[in-house]
């Protein structure tokens, strides 16, 4: 009841000076909305990286052709021809904490043409474990199956966006596209997947059956990488090396030469995501928590001047029976109610700021509570170590020389 | 005789300038104060009057001494039991009004109730104010107020809360003839109905209007007389408003 009245006394207090009140809020309000911009920016990032890993999967890990490379890209220059169809059934055969392998090859900036319509695609040569490994099926017609891979099928997976751009809402499923100059029949309609950690549209491509890509597009006898599904997310350093010693045996690479393939683990997606991303900064909290700072110190000093300017109002109501308690609560309410009323407007101009950030840039944010919850506990808590030291210096001073000032 | 409200022995207290010189601002002063009664304490400015009544009104510390308020001694209390006296038995009034500026009337005068455990302060504030004559004044800020009418709000504000003992500091210090008189009246008829008022003054005819008159110099109290024969204010107001209808009539 009485902390309520000496709530109301404090906001009375700020409301007869707003000009003081507008001054020590100033320093809070840019303080904390640089503070929410930063972390909605931040969490948006860290919110991508998240996603990029998740669709990668935490259970997985992925082999590439070919060493020294960046994870999905390739240098240019001659492919690595090392990694095959039979080191894949190596891998899955002797390493016990493998699920289920994927490999794959594909072919960038492939012409699709579907009667006088054609479009770019990336054509993938996968096999039926593709869509369990991946857990990326189709959403209407049929997975490629076994006998499609024995039989060299030409058959066909068409992503959404090759759907889209070629047949619009027409049903494509029995229809001929051209691969090339190469006829193949659209067996079924992937699902979406969005976008690659890597940036790229994964529901730009094509699916044809891997041995059907090797003998009758490319004529090759290698593969570009293999998915592999692990049994759990443990063990992740052990089984990478495993397959690392089965590969170099396989490819007999002499003890301290390079590796001709690259293994890639969802840690590295992370760290390769947040490359890709950009770092999200210590740096840049550490110039919010320094505008913020000084926001408190903006604060204190005001405080600290309102509070020797208010001498006589101090010793009045303790000649009317404020406790010393009582002028110290009322002065940390003011600063508190300041810096809190200055955290939610920073809060607000923050998010509104960030939703600008995204418009303007294209930068993911995310305004969360962790951000507003962050906003309102260091606004208040500035509020406190602000207010400490004025609020402790007016409940010291004695009534008397207080109304004589 | 009625209860004693204040039962000072020996108080002294001394203020050291620049630590050579020593001001003895209270010298070894004992007197006693009765409920009901209407005291003025008299002397010339730096007589250390308004020192003994600060400490009276336990709004300062005597160096030595002891102070029996209202049966308790005061010496022994601390700041939280101090500030509860002030809240609940005494009342303050000053010569520079010491309002709240930007702040009405109302919330001016319901300020001690703030830190007490009343509840419907609001209705007790406007209580006071009507006992005062100011009704019609509660939402005015200080600074829409003539001085008398400031000097008013502030004894309401030292009556609300009922206390045993009001003090009043050169009440009139900062006022007209006219208004001094007007709040001297006030004190008059606070005292008729019962309050203990304690006025601080360094003019004789103030002084003039209560029924003992204390007067001190040098921190030691030289004379304290009962005054059978108060002036009436509201008589001298009166013969002051005639005056002004034949000023008029001239």
């Amino acid at each position: 009841m009485k902390t309520n009245r000496l709530f109301k006394i404090a906001l009375r207090g700020l409301g007869r000076n707003k000009l003081r009140t507008f001054l020590m809020m100033i320093g809070i309000v840019i303080g904390i909305s640089a503070l929410t911009l930063i972390i909605s920016a931040g969490l948006g990032a860290q919110q991508r990286v998240m996603n990029r890993v998740k669709k990668f999967g935490l259970q997985s890990m992925m082999v590439f052709a070919g060493g020294g490379r960046e994870m999905g890209r390739p240098t240019g220059g001659q492919p690595t021809t090392t990694l095959t169809l039979r080191d894949a059934e190596a891998i899955k055969r002797e390493v016990k904490t493998i699920d289920k392998v994927a490999p794959f090859n594909r072919k960038g900036n492939a012409e699709i043409k579907y009667l006088d319509k054609s479009t770019t695609a990336t054509v993938f040569g996968i096999t039926p474990s593709w869509a369990y490994v991946w857990d990326w099926d189709v959403q209407s017609g049929d997975f490629i199956s076994e006998s499609d891979m024995d039989n060299l099928k030409r058959v066909c997976l068409v992503g959404p966006t090759v759907q889209k751009e070629l047949f619009g809402d027409e049903n494509s499923i029995g229809q001929q596209i051209r691969i090339g100059n190469v006829p193949f029949e659209v067996k079924g309609v992937m699902q979406p997947k969005g976008t690659s950690p890597g940036g790229g549209d994964m529901d730009n491509r094509v699916n044809i059956p891997l041995t059907t890509f090797m003998r009758r597009v490319e004529n090759v006898d290698y593969i570009f990488g293999i998915k592999i599904l692990l049994t759990s997310t443990s063990q992740m350093e052990q089984t990478a090396e495993n397959i690392s010693a089965i590969l170099r045996e396989r490819h007999t690479i002499a003890e301290g030469m390079p590796d001709d393939f690259r293994i890639v683990t969802p840690e590295e997606v992370t760290q390769f995501a947040e490359k890709v991303t950009g770092t999200f900064d210590i740096f840049l909290v550490l110039i919010a928590g320094i505008a913020l700072i000084a926001g408190g110190v903006v604060v204190a000093n005001i405080m600290l001047i309102s509070v020797n300017e208010r001498k006589k109002e101090i010793g009045l109501r303790k000649a009317v029976g404020a406790r010393s308690k009582d002028i110290k609560l009322q002065f940390l309410f003011e600063s508190v109610a300041v810096t809190l009323a200055g955290g939610i407007i920073g809060i607000i101009l923050g998010g509104i700021g960030a939703q600008i950030l995204q418009m303007v840039t294209g930068m993911p944010v995310s305004v969360s509570w962790v951000g507003i919850v962050i906003g309102l506990v260091s606004s208040s808590l500035v509020g406190i170590i602000a207010g400490m030291q004025p609020a402790s210096h007016a409940a010291k001073l004695q009534p008397v020389e207080s109304l004589r000032s | 005789m009625n209860h004693t409200i204040i039962q000072a022995k020996n108080l002294s207290k001394i203020y050291d300038k620049d630590g050579s010189a020593q001001v003895i601002a209270v010298d070894n002063v004992s007197l006693e104060i009765y409920q009901g009664e209407f005291v003025a304490i008299m002397g010339a400015s730096g007589s250390g009057k308004s020192t003994l009544m600060n400490i009276l009104g336990c709004l300062d510390k005597p160096d030595s001494g002891t102070l029996i308020l209202d049966g308790s001694e005061v010496g022994n209390l601390v700041d939280e039991q101090l500030a509860k006296i002030r809240n609940q038995k005494i009342g303050f009034v000053f010569q520079s009004f010491n309002l709240l500026a930007r702040t009405s009337a109302l919330e001016n005068v319901e300020l001690p109730l703030i830190y007490s455990d009343k509840q419907n302060i609001t209705q007790l504030a406007k209580d006071a104010l009507q006992a005062v004559g100011l009704a019609d004044r509660l939402d005015h800020y200080p600074s829409e107020l003539s001085s008398g009418q400031q000097q008013r709000v502030a004894i309401a504000r030292a009556l609300v809360n009922n206390p045993e003992i009001i003090f009043a500091d050169e009440p009139t210090g900062n006022l007209d003839t006219r208004s001094s008189l007007e709040i001297v009246a006030l004190f008059s008829e606070l005292n008729q109905a019962g309050r203990t008022i304690v006025l601080v003054t360094h003019e004789a005819d103030i002084a003039t209007h209560t029924r003992r008159i204390i007067k001190i110099a040098d921190g030691k109290i030289i004379s304290d007389e009962a005054n059978h024969n108060p002036v009436d204010a509201k008589t001298e107001l009166e013969k002051i408003a005639n005056a002004e209808v034949a000023n008029e009539n001239k």
